[in-house]
């Protein structure tokens, strides 16, 4: 069970940092663009390359930030609770990501079916076909998903071990702020 | 609805379920129970469309701004430069810290890590040269709190994309502000020094070359600002072109000073990806909780409460604001902001007021969220990093700078100009 929790933060920290590398080529590409324009030419459709970038590094970004323990939770009463108690209430949180998750994976397929349907292209001068940038997006999601049932699965058989702190340690909130 | 909402909404976020998630979880509620139409059919597209987002990946832009500028070691040499500028001042050092908060979180847009950096880099001297540690650490919290509200700033693109409001009409709004408060506090430093000589710690004073020489490490984080924030205003370029220049300088700046590395530049993106995905998922979970209010007619809704209660827009508006305080006491600065949006917003604007003033009302109010306990973060993390002494300590000290915001708040309220004269200028 460690060994499976340690292999899966280690491989969001992979997925993450590709992310975060086209994060920087998009940067560059802007940077490319401002340059070009100084010229009086331009690639166009950089906002267009940028949103498809950014709804491409969220949906991956989800699933890091959960194995990070990130994503920001009011804790007030949690802190002030028992150590078992603190541990149920953190799998209850995290089941409930994990339907949320599942919720959005299930809902974003549609409009990936709908783009494939109609072939569709995006209403621009790139005439982008829709079906790139939406099957990473909703990729993300997917593993978004499964990574949320990973991490109640690891928390719950945590828990039932009676291994309260490893619970903690693995989906309770983070100890110190980064 | 609105009872339901809210009773909804503090259960959830009390049992500590991710603030993100409470928003979606409110947003399937009102679909199920106070919609004619079946809008979860509506979450893929909405989802699509919040995250595909050309305005809202100025964020990472940003927050990667402040990663390499903190982790290649320039908030260091800020520190340094601007101890030689204001030790002179009753307070001396503390104004260091009020500074460098202030010019970081200007460049980065994040409080915490600002708050982390300075408190990293000052505490040592604190002892060193025998200040008050309250008032020391308390500075730091407090400086940090600045960068949500001096431009660019991570909180008003939020605020301006689920307000539909213009990003850099928020931007010039949030300036003068911000650099009242900074100023203020620093104000308030020199005069609790003056009144407490025992407070502040030894003032030095450096000699004019000394001064000179460290301007060399100020003015490249100074220039950044100026041609990040300018270029916004002079309507040169987006938010998010100036945000990728940005980016650009800040690591020629952090290489020029030998800050940069294969590690550091791993950690500034993985940080990055961490910071942007949570507030992503805060920001998407508010937009579709936005969506269904909306749908489910929750401005008709708001102005049957509001007609009820009969209170005349000014004292609802101060209704408002103490309700930011109280919720401020426990919720945190992006999660308060983003939770209260899809209600307040509509009342404030429905009462007359405008969306770019309130902007800025609400993010002075959330900064004090930052600072007040129980649920303070950036009072943890000056703790966190001091190593030393109490919690209790740094909140006594953020205590003066509290007030401070107090009167800031009461200010714009007074005189809407402070947030609105450089606008109108645009």
């Amino acid at each position: 069970m460690d060994a499976a929790l340690a292999a899966l933060i280690k491989l969001n920290r992979g997925v993450a940092l590709l992310a975060g590398v086209a994060l920087v080529l998009c940067a560059l590409f802007i940077l490319a663009d401002i340059a070009l324009r100084r010229v009086g030419s331009s690639f166009g459709g950089t906002d267009e390359i940028s949103g498809y970038v950014m709804a491409g590094l969220t949906a991956w970004g989800f699933g890091f930030a959960l194995t990070e323990r990130a994503h920001v939770r009011i804790d007030l009463l949690r802190d002030r609770l028992v150590s078992p108690l603190r541990a149920a209430l953190d799998l209850l949180a995290m089941v409930a990501l994990a339907y949320v998750a599942l919720v959005m994976a299930v809902r974003g397929w549609p409009v990936l079916a709908k783009t494939i349907a109609n072939n569709a292209r995006a209403n621009t001068v790139l005439e982008t076909p829709l079906v790139i940038p939406q099957s990473v997006w909703f990729a993300g999601l997917v593993w978004f998903a499964l990574m949320a049932a990973a991490m109640v699965l690891i928390g719950a058989l945590f828990l039932l071990r009676g291994e309260i702190k490893k619970t903690e340690a693995a989906i309770g909130p983070p100890g110190e702020a980064p | 609805m609105i009872g339901a909402l809210t009773a909804g909404l503090l259960i959830l976020l009390s049992l500590s379920i991710p603030v993100g998630v409470v928003l979606f979880l409110l947003g399937f509620g009102v679909s199920e129970f106070f919609s004619a139409f079946p809008l979860m059919r509506g979450l893929g597209q909405m989802a699509w469309s919040a995250m595909n987002s050309a305005t809202l990946i100025a964020v990472p832009l940003f927050v990667l701004l402040g990663e390499i500028l903190v982790r290649g070691g320039v908030a260091t040499r800020t520190y340094a430069a601007l101890d030689k500028w204001v030790s002179w001042l009753p307070g001396g050092l503390v104004h260091a810290n009020i500074g460098t908060a202030t010019m970081f979180s200007a460049t980065s847009g994040s409080s915490v890590a600002t708050a982390a950096t300075v408190a990293t880099v000052a505490m040592p001297q604190a002892e060193k040269l025998g200040y008050d540690p309250r008032l020391f650490s308390g500075a730091i919290a407090a400086g940090g709190t600045l960068g949500i509200m001096i431009p660019p700033s991570i909180n008003l693109i939020v605020y301006g994309f689920l307000t539909e409001t213009s990003i850099p009409q928020l931007f010039v709004a949030g300036l003068l502000p911000g650099l009242i408060l900074a100023f203020a506090f620093s104000l308030v430093t020199v005069l609790l020094c003056r009144w407490r000589p025992s407070l502040g710690g030894e003032r030095r004073v450096y000699s004019l070359r000394q001064m000179l020489r460290a301007l060399a490490d100020l003015l490249p984080v100074i220039l950044l600002f100026v041609v990040v924030v300018g270029a916004i205003y002079a309507g040169i370029a987006t938010p998010t072109e100036a945000a990728a220049v940005g980016v650009a300088a800040a690591f020629l700046i952090a290489a020029a000073f030998g800050g940069v590395s294969l590690t550091m530049m791993r950690q500034s993106l993985l940080g990055t990806m961490r910071i942007t995905a949570m507030i992503m998922l805060v920001v998407t979970g508010a937009a579709f909780l936005n969506f269904t209010l909306a749908a489910a007619g929750l401005g008709r809704d708001l102005s049957a409460f509001m007609d009820g209660l009969g209170l005349t827009p000014l004292s609802t508006l101060l209704v408002i604001v103490a309700i930011y305080i109280v919720l401020g006491f426990f919720i945190e600065t992006l999660s308060l902001m983003v939770v209260t949006i899809p209600i307040m917003v509509p009342i404030v604007v429905g009462l007359g007021y405008d969306k770019v003033w309130f902007g800025i009302v609400m993010i002075v109010l959330v900064e004090m969220a930052l600072i007040t306990p129980p649920v303070g973060l950036n009072l943890y993390v000056v703790q966190g990093a001091r190593g030393s002494g109490t919690l209790h300590e740094v909140m006594v000290g953020a205590i003066p700078f509290v007030l401070v915001m107090l009167f800031m708040v009461a200010a714009l309220i007074a005189v809407p100009g402070l947030a609105l004269f450089l606008p109108s200028l645009l």
